[in-house]
């Protein structure tokens, strides 16, 4: 029986499950497929984090410091988990990388392997994203915020006018993504503020279903946003983003006033929701654990075990098991940590 | 680290489908295992099939000939050279296929103005024609958006529901007739398409001058959307291509307008109860804009209401000295004229009401002469000389 615990994927869920099993004496090894460490927040450059707004790069950093630095705590970049053999506690996990296959013998796996953003192209293809240089995604403004460098991409002046559109590719039967993304109304706000921030003259609207601001976001995004920043939320569905001269034309429904609404912008900004990663669906497949209708990893035993999938010895967290916020991805990434290590280190019971 | 702004832009370029990405279910499969169960006969698209990509990545078969046109009521009532012209560029082309005399209307009108009908009847109807098609050994090919929205709702409805199936079973069973459903339903502007390049070989005249403005029909992509078809290379895969594909592969240059998602103006139940709002939606909303911000030569679209509407609602609205006055036309039709189609004979463009004769000339036909032709062939059919015009006579 190995010891050793495998981590898939060197995201905010990945870094704490390393680094926990790492800190409780277990030994871990992390595969990234990526070049570096830090997932979705460093790969598409994130500015601040939602909702304390601290630089995404610095809090990664610390999560990243956290692994690196412990001995016990293996990093494999720029591989990639090709086959599992085995059952618990001796998996034979191959990875491969840029130095050929290698073999890891281990007794647990976490899966760490995240999300991607909803592509608007693929099926909300009205709000134009991939037609209009100005419709961008919360992912493509995080970018700009980041550089302090927000501007029309079709002029590279900055927007006197921006909005943001929620629940694109989220709560949508029609396209099968009923659920809702956790996060996109927290972030579009956030993100809402630090336009008003960097550009005080610009304003800034955000059309909403409802405005999912859960738990201490209320406080600490919404009420701000509108009291201190003057970002207006307008109750309303976004039917289509269309040309019209150098603006965009925003075109839906003011369910509160209860009449068709058009909005000339110059910037929109889509709130995309999450569905899983390439990695999260392939893992499904290679580990054989139980995926839900969407693609996300199925937690076996939910609500109070929200980690143990429908194989023996293999967990996951963070947002391979659905939309999550990164305050859920660190607490689910240290609870897989522990369920993993106690899985190797339950004494047998003996009975009689 | 590349420049963030050159960096969003380049990614934003191009859209591609991967092959693992959610999709719409593809029908196929439930519609063979139907087969299998005896529930009803499909009807195979025939050899030789052109296969395009829907929406959501399927592939769909458009068989190139040996097809059975199921008319439009209003294409063939108002619009006679719309019809016409489907026909002529098939025979030109050199594909045989059958002209019915014993296809129904859709009744799919009445069904979406919420006048008449049921789920029961609509299936019945829609069954009865594809058991037509079936029996003469021609595929079908539906002319009108609506009955091709329709039909495609029809077959999802008849797919899930097999208390549906069972009562369309005893209608047609009371007819005579078989269980069929089609491989594909087909509509015609999807074989324009599948064929553009073919269309564009045999082009003679240069549409390389022409702007044009496309209508996408809201019947042929809003109803079961899945099917519709979508190309990446043209609006990067983001609205369904079929008439842009067709202009653009004749020359010209489509012209983007901010409606263009926009409906027509029929409505249906605004045609029938509401014309006034029609008149006003087609104008106001459609065909100003398009003269503001693209300023076509033509609109081209590929439905029977769309062309009666947005071409003969320009009439009222001229009156009140409003910025219309766009010929208006199928893709179909464009697609014959560039093909050296006669405008009188074949195209039949007199009977549209915008004034179309500055796009003639702008494509380098003399509808003067075209017209003399014209007038020659009714004296000789006033005078008894000849019965009827035959595909001899309009060349």
């Amino acid at each position: 029986m190995s010891e050793t615990i495998a981590v898939i994927g060197g995201g905010p869920a990945g870094l704490e499950a390393a680094r926990g099993v790492a800190e409780l004496g277990g030994t871990a090894v992390l595969v990234e497929k990526e070049s570096f460490l830090g997932g979705t927040p460093i790969r598409e450059r994130y500015a601040a984090l939602t909702p304390h707004f601290q630089s995404a790069e610095e809090a990664m950093g610390v999560l990243i410091d956290g692994v690196t630095s412990q001995p016990t705590a293996e990093v494999l970049l720029e591989h990639e988990v090709t086959a599992c053999e085995g059952e618990a506690p001796d998996f034979r996990l191959t990875v491969t990388g840029p130095g050929g296959e290698r073999v890891i013998e281990c007794g647990s796996i976490i899966v760490a392997t995240g999300f991607e953003h909803f592509d608007p192209g693929r099926e909300t293809q009205l709000y134009g994203y991939y037609e209009h240089p100005d419709v961008l995604a919360l992912q493509d403004l995080e970018s700009m915020l980041k550089d302090h460098n927000v501007v029309r991409p079709s002029t590279g002046l900055p927007p006197e006018r921006i909005c943001f559109v929620q629940c694109v590719g989220s709560r949508d039967r029609h396209i099968g993504n009923e659920y809702c993304s956790k996060v996109c109304c927290g972030v579009a706000s956030k993100e809402a503020i630090e336009v008003r921030q960097q550009l005080p003259g610009c304003k800034v609207f955000i059309f909403y279903i409802d405005m999912r601001m859960y738990g201490y976001w209320e406080n600490q995004i919404y009420w701000p946003a509108q009291e201190e920043h003057h970002v207006q939320y307008i109750k309303g569905i976004i039917t289509e983003v269309l040309k019209k001269g150098d603006k965009l034309l925003v075109r839906g429904e003011d369910t509160t006033m209860g009449r068709p609404m058009e909005v000339a912008m110059d910037m929109v900004i889509l709130s995309v929701g999450m569905e899983p990663s390439k990695g999260t669906r392939a893992m499904a497949g290679i580990l054989g654990i139980e995926p839900n209708k969407y693609g996300f990893i199925n937690a076996a035993n939910p609500p109070l075990d929200t980690v143990s999938t429908s194989r023996r010895g293999i967990f996951a967290c963070g947002a391979s098991l659905g939309p999550a916020d990164l305050e859920d991805c660190a607490s689910s990434g240290g609870a897989a940590a522990m369920k993993a290590l106690a899985f190797l280190r339950r004494k047998p019971v003996k009975v009689g | 680290m590349p420049i963030p702004v050159e960096a969003l832009l380049k990614k934003k370029e191009h859209f591609e489908r991967g092959p693992d990405d959610p999709r719409s279910e593809d029908f196929h499969h439930e519609l063979f295992e139907l087969e299998e169960q005896g529930e009803w006969i499909v009807h195979r698209a025939p050899e030789p099939w052109v296969g395009v990509t829907t929406k959501y990545g399927n592939i769909k078969k458009i068989p190139k000939a040996h097809l059975w046109h199921h008319k439009s009521c209003g294409q063939c009532g108002h619009i006679p050279g719309y019809s016409t012209s489907i026909f002529w560029v098939m025979r030109k082309l050199g594909y045989d296929y059958n002209d019915p005399r014993d296809q129904t209307s859709c009744t799919a009108w009445n069904y979406y103005a919420s006048a008449t009908s049921n789920a029961g009847a609509q299936a019945a109807v829609a069954m009865r024609n594809f058991a037509a098609a079936y029996e003469s050994g021609y595929f079908p090919l539906i002319h009108c958006g609506t009955s091709y929205g329709h039909y495609k709702e029809v077959r999802e409805e008849l797919m899930k529901h097999p208390e549906l199936r069972a009562q369309v079973r005893d209608i047609m069973g009371k007819l005579g007739k078989q269980m069929v459903m089609p491989e594909e339903i087909v509509h015609y502007s999807e074989w324009f398409y599948a064929m553009r390049h073919e269309i564009a070989a045999l082009q003679t005249r240069d549409m390389s001058g022409i702007a044009a403005t496309v209508h996408p029909a809201c019947h042929y992509y809003k109803l079961v959307e899945g099917d519709a078809i979508y190309d990446p290379d043209v609006y990067r895969g983001q609205r369904t291509a079929i008439v842009t594909g067709v202009a653009e592969a004749l020359g010209a240059e489509v012209r983007n307008y901010s409606t263009w998602f926009d409906c027509c103006g029929f409505g249906f139940r605004h045609i029938l109860v509401q014309r006034d709002f029609t008149r006003s939606f087609a104008t106001l909303r459609k065909i100003e804009r398009m003269k503001e911000e693209a300023d076509p030569d033509v609109v081209l679209t590929h439905d029977t209401g769309c062309v009666t509407t947005l071409d003969k609602s320009q009439f009222a609205a001229m009156a009140h000295g409003k910025n219309v006055g766009v010929p208006v036309m199928s893709e179909a039709q464009f697609a014959a004229l560039a093909m050296g189609a006669h405008p009188y004979r074949v195209c039949q463009l007199h009977w549209h009401s915008a004034d179309y004769r500055p796009l003639l000339e702008k494509m380098g036909i003399d509808w003067q002469a075209a017209w003399a032709e014209f007038q020659e062939d009714l004296k000789k059919l006033e005078s008894g000389e000849r019965k009827f015009s035959t595909w001899d006579d309009v060349g």
